[in-house]
């Protein structure tokens, strides 16, 4: 609590990023519980009951953003919204975030045949265009959350191995590994509790920005009908407000987007602070001083 | 040879290849080290000092000729018994700042190293680090403390300590001080000779500065070029040198 105070005096605009991102992350978390006590009790939940005698009503007092085309309140469904977003974002960095980093320590502390072959393989992703390269692997894992999870954590780690990798081959010839080497740790053990603590910022820093651009891509596949099937994403509601936009239905559009916008936003400052804040070679006055 | 020799450089050559261009590091040295002496190696940078010493921790290979310590090569050593030449021979290193690793407390970088090696049970861990502080005169209650929290002098203190907790018999320190401010070499450098009378260290020291190896180094080898210009016993040589080099290196020395 208190060094988010100093973070807050420090770095305003960071704390403002962190406030909002965590206003997002209590939505989600909201949304994930009404989302489970309905799917337990088996009932319908409000942001799915349709009522045709509702539909296209403007923000009012009772539909704060006011209702679509089958009468559903669109809060409530941007809320599960911010829900399947932060699942998109937290399971694709789940998977791409190990691969990249297990595969850029290993190209980068042991060099050689490792090397060629970890930079070839992420070379043949890298030279696909990726947003083919998801929509053929959502192809093949079928519609749904899954095709979006692995299609995005299959393709994103390339970025982030090669970071650890360029980072790893920086720090094996530093005094403190080579004093590893010669203490007679292994290879794992420098890795693991030498190296890798060393490069951790550049593992936050990445997901802070992968993060976004994992939901936008979540949004445009569900925008495309690859993505979620059922759930209100913010891809699906983008899609669907199409349709009577330029009837002057703009309430939907326009929340959605403003709600897309302000997290990606969010995260990217934060992100770029994060990394002023963590990067050793730009942290003011930073290094040891000498004696 | 004698048959005394602990370490033994036998025309050892080292070649380093940059792209087209080929750099010879060593050029063919042979050394000679008794078990407990102190040996200073001095030379200006890019003399090879520092390559010697990398061959003799395995760090690097030998293009030609043979480095070895008991008898065996050093090659030999690390494909049979690595962890035993591991706490064998060990090394301090120059710069006190990037050779402790910054996110490890001290007291956990030198427990690492008992827990690795086995040498102090789990429960006598902390007694074991702070025994190891204590024998280069800092206190058990920096154990908590991580590295920025020192000084270069206090630091240099710590990978010490960090290289004696494997027990070696050979310790090789590349250029220990000269990162330092001159008010703590004499510090540190009276540390490594107390330490290797004490425990009966073969001590390789390298360093660029004259002062410092009379004042604990039996031996003087001078190197040059990768090659060894002169050795004998350190004041002999420091006092009447017969080779040119060492007497345009001592004429080098500004008087104080």
């Amino acid at each position: 609590m208190k060094r988010l105070l100093q973070l807050g005096r420090a770095q305003p605009l960071a704390a403002v990023c962190l406030l909002i991102i965590a206003c997002y992350a209590g939505l989600a978390l909201f949304g994930e519980l009404t989302y489970r006590w309905h799917e337990w009790r088996d009932t319908t939940p409000a942001y799915q009951q349709q009522d045709i005698s509702r539909q296209y009503q403007p923000p009012s007092r009772d539909h704060w953003m006011g209702t679509d085309g089958l009468g559903r309140d669109v809060f409530l469904r941007l809320v599960q919204g911010t829900r399947i977003a932060f699942h998109v974002g937290i399971v694709t960095s789940c998977i791409a975030i190990p691969i990249g980093v297990l595969f850029g320590l290993l190209a980068g502390y042991f060099g050689g045949r490792i090397d060629d072959f970890i930079v070839w393989l992420y070379s043949t992703f890298a030279a696909i265009p990726g947003l083919l390269f998801i929509l053929a692997i959502a192809m093949v894992a079928g519609k749904g959350l899954t095709g979006v999870y692995l299609g995005i954590g299959l393709t994103t780690w390339v970025g982030i191995c090669r970071l650890v990798r360029a980072e790893t081959m920086k720090h094996r010839e530093r005094a403190y590994v080579q004093a590893a080497r010669v203490l007679g740790f292994s290879a794992p053990r420098i890795l693991a509790r030498h190296i890798l603590p060393n490069i951790l910022h550049i593992v936050i820093v990445t997901f802070t920005l992968r993060f976004p651009a994992s939901i936008g891509t979540e949004v445009f596949m569900s925008f495309l009908g690859l993505g979620v099937q059922g759930e209100p994403s913010w891809g699906l509601m983008l899609n669907s407000a199409r349709t009577r936009l330029w009837q002057g239905v703009w309430w939907e559009m326009a929340f959605v987007t403003l709600a897309v916008f302000l997290l990606v936003l969010a995260f990217n400052v934060l992100g770029d602070r994060l990394r002023d804040a963590l990067d050793p070679r730009l942290r003011d006055g930073g290094g040891p001083e000498r004696n | 040879m004698t048959t005394a020799s602990f370490v033994e450089v036998d025309d050892l050559q080292v070649v380093f290849r940059r792209g087209r261009q080929r750099v010879t590091a060593l050029d063919g040295i042979s050394l000679s080290i008794a078990r407990g002496e102190a040996v200073g190696i001095v030379g200006e940078s890019g003399s090879g000092k520092t390559t010697l010493a990398r061959v003799l921790l395995g760090l690097e290979h030998a293009t030609r000729g043979r480095a070895a310590v008991e008898g065996r090569s050093v090659a030999d050593w690390l494909k049979r018994d690595r962890a035993a030449y591991r706490r064998r021979v060990q090394m301090v290193f120059q710069d006190p700042y990037g050779s402790l690793n910054p996110r490890l407390a001290v007291g956990e970088a030198l427990a690492e190293v008992l827990r690795v090696h086995g040498l102090a049970p789990r429960a006598g861990e902390r007694a074991a680090v702070a025994a190891l502080l204590a024998a280069v005169g800092l206190d058990a209650a920096y154990a908590g403390r991580y590295p920025h929290e020192f000084s270069g002098g206090q630091r240099q203190r710590i990978g010490i300590a960090r290289a004696l907790a494997t027990r070696p018999e050979v310790l090789i320190a590349d250029e220990p001080v000269s990162a330092l401010d001159v008010s703590v070499q004499a510090q540190v450098l009276n540390l490594l000779k107390d330490l290797q009378r004490e425990r009966g260290l073969t001590l390789l020291l390298i360093a660029h500065d004259l002062a410092a190896v009379r004042y604990v180094c039996d031996r003087v080898v001078v190197m040059h070029r990768g090659r060894i210009v002169e050795q004998g016993p350190a004041e002999q040589v420091l006092q009447a040198p017969s080779h040119p080099y060492t007497q345009a290196l001592l004429a080098a020395v500004p008087e104080v």
